[in-house]
């Protein structure tokens, strides 16, 4: 598989020595806690969250009354928007910064699922580093508590996105076509699982159902994210050069804990992108309503529901996937290692899931944290509307290997894992080399003084020794990648950096 | 009835695997299953009701 992909994850965070605390100052003194000091360096110029993938520009985003709200109180705060943001480029290529209210970390662009993989991993460690360092300056044990999940049982969501860097010739309008059933049908392996239903700010307790997301979205396209989010957001944000590439921006994923759920989610994702671009998704794969299928397909545990075609016809939902994985196995059979992974694990799992989907309760997460709530409720004899389950579903996401019910089990070795710990702990330092990533975190290694401004594309030097932008935006090519790389390693200065 | 893991055989994985990994083998579940428990009772059961966020994206 050979596809710039990146996670952007935002966690939960809450004080547990307090009855109540303020996100925003957690989140910052969070990230603050990273031993890369903070600058206020990020370059926010280029940025514009209104510019549409439909070919215009929104008049306005559902969330900017929030957003004027926020800013309202954030002013009584004495910190400047930057300080508020703290925002860090890392020297493994990563983002990490406080983006509304939560820390969020954004790994760098990788090419390889294993490289991907790792790198999600590392994210998870650097921030329990980090809440480790800022109970010690608390000086009470545990006070500050993390959570990989998307919901705080209360109505209030927040994102785990999967990006894809995409040809800017593939239509927007394909993606509305093709990769909207997809999506809608994909949680029945991607889910991260949820106890009870979130009905705007109202949750009842009620069961449990496969996705942590599926309640909250409401439309199919549209470039809003916080409110009426839709299946598929049409924010266009390339972070690339704009005339040749897109960013897929997709919001309506799970957290997930497990490696080889979100490797499974992504690498799928991946290869039907490449069906669609090469005009080969199956046709027939439309759904009739993708919002309501959304909800109700989340909500059957026993996957037997039927989804209804555009055309009328019902097909049950392991069906529906497998039309795209038929799609994807004649049309990829000679694909590399990952191809072959995903293909052959996709088809495994769909099996499962439809023979008995405890089987997978060693790597996909709603089956693992179904297995777990149903052992604790036999133990103590207890049914759904007991209260601890909610809290045990909040606990499964703990990032704390101490207390987090998933790190548990995989402290045990009862999860399947996708890469080694070596991998994660190397990723925590070192930037993929094998995307424009690593020319970006070495420059953040090597010149981070000299550094004024960055971004994805781009890092602005400011200084008596250089002054000047040097851009990445479509620093892609393999070879231009390698050569730009053993450049930087002889570069003792910025200027001979620039100097090209 | 008693929920157990169940590995199933699997196509060999064209990604390298953790050491710990090589070879199939078989859970220690109830070992497992006591520990999780011990650690799931002492899960404070107001947990998720102290647990406040604001909308993200």
């Amino acid at each position: 598989m050979q596809r710039l992909i990146g996670i952007e994850t935002e966690y939960g965070i809450i004080r547990e020595d307090v009855d109540e605390s303020d996100p925003v100052v957690e989140s910052m003194e969070l990230v603050r806690c990273h031993r890369r000091p903070f600058r206020a360096d990020w370059d926010y110029s280029e940025e514009d969250p209104k510019q549409d993938a439909r070919g215009f520009r929104a008049e306005t985003l559902q969330q900017e009354q929030e957003e004027l709200d926020f800013e309202k109180h954030d002013r009584e705060r004495p910190f400047s928007f930057h300080e508020m943001k703290s925002d860090l480029m890392l020297g493994n290529g990563a983002r990490f910064y406080n983006d509304h209210t939560h820390p969020e970390y954004s790994t760098p662009e990788c090419l390889t699922l294993k490289s991907l993989i790792a790198h999600d991993r590392a994210g998870e460690r650097i921030l329990h580093d980090c809440a480790k360092r800022r109970n010690q300056i608390l000086g009470i044990e545990g006070a500050l508590q993390l959570y990989k999940n998307n919901t705080d049982f209360h109505g209030h969501s927040y994102g785990c996105h999967d990006n894809y860097l995409l040809p800017r010739t593939l239509p927007f309008a394909d993606l509305v076509t093709h990769l909207i059933p997809f999506l809608v049908t994909r949680q029945i392996f991607a889910g991260a699982g949820k106890v009870g239903v979130e009905t705007g700010h109202h949750y009842t307790q009620k069961g449990f159902q496969l996705s942590q997301r599926a309640d909250f979205f409401e439309v199919e396209v549209s470039i809003d994210t916080m409110h009426a989010r839709p299946i598929l957001n049409s924010r266009d944000e390339p972070h690339a050069d704009a005339t040749q590439y897109r960013r897929l921006h997709l919001i309506l994923g799970d957290s997930n804990m497990s490696e080889y759920t979100t490797a499974l989610k992504v690498g799928t994702t991946s290869l039907v992108l490449q069906l669609i671009e090469q005009g080969l998704a199956p046709k027939e794969a439309r759904l009739e309503a993708p919002v309501s299928t959304l909800r109700a397909v989340s909500r059957d545990l026993s996957l037997k529901q039927s989804v209804t075609l555009s055309d009328g016809r019902s097909i049950s939902v392991i069906d529906h996937q497998r039309l795209y994985l038929e799609a994807a196995q004649k049309a990829f059979s000679k694909g590399d290692a990952e191809t072959q992974w995903i293909l052959s694990h996709w088809q495994s799992t769909l099996d499962a899931l439809e023979k008995d989907p405890m089987q997978l309760a060693d790597r996909i997460d709603w089956v693992t944290k179904l297995w777990l709530l149903k052992t604790f409720m036999e133990a103590e004899s207890c049914a759904w509307d007991d209260a601890r389950l909610p809290g045990l579903d909040l606990e499964y996401h703990n990032i704390d290997p101490e207390r987090g019910l998933f790190l548990s089990l995989e402290a045990e070795g009862e999860i399947q894992r996708f890469v080694t710990d070596d991998a994660i702990t190397q990723a925590m330092d070192m930037p993929p080399m094998d995307t424009r990533a690593g020319v970006r975190g070495l420059i953040v290694q090597k010149f981070l003084k000299n550094i004024h401004k960055i971004q994805w594309e781009k890092v602005i030097f400011k200084g008596n020794q250089a002054q000047g932008v040097y851009r990445f935006d479509d620093l892609f090519d393999d070879k231009a990648i390698k050569a730009e790389i053993h450049r930087l390693n002889q570069c003792t200065q910025v200027a001979s950096l620039l100097a090209h | 009835m008693k929920m157990q893991f169940e590995r199933r055989e699997k196509p060999m994985d064209p990604v390298e695997r953790p050491r710990k990994e090589d070879g199939p083998k078989k859970p220690d579940t109830d070992r497992s299953r006591d520990r999780l428990l011990k650690k799931m009772r002492k899960v404070d059961p107001k947990q998720s009701e102290k647990y406040r966020q604001r909308t993200g994206e």
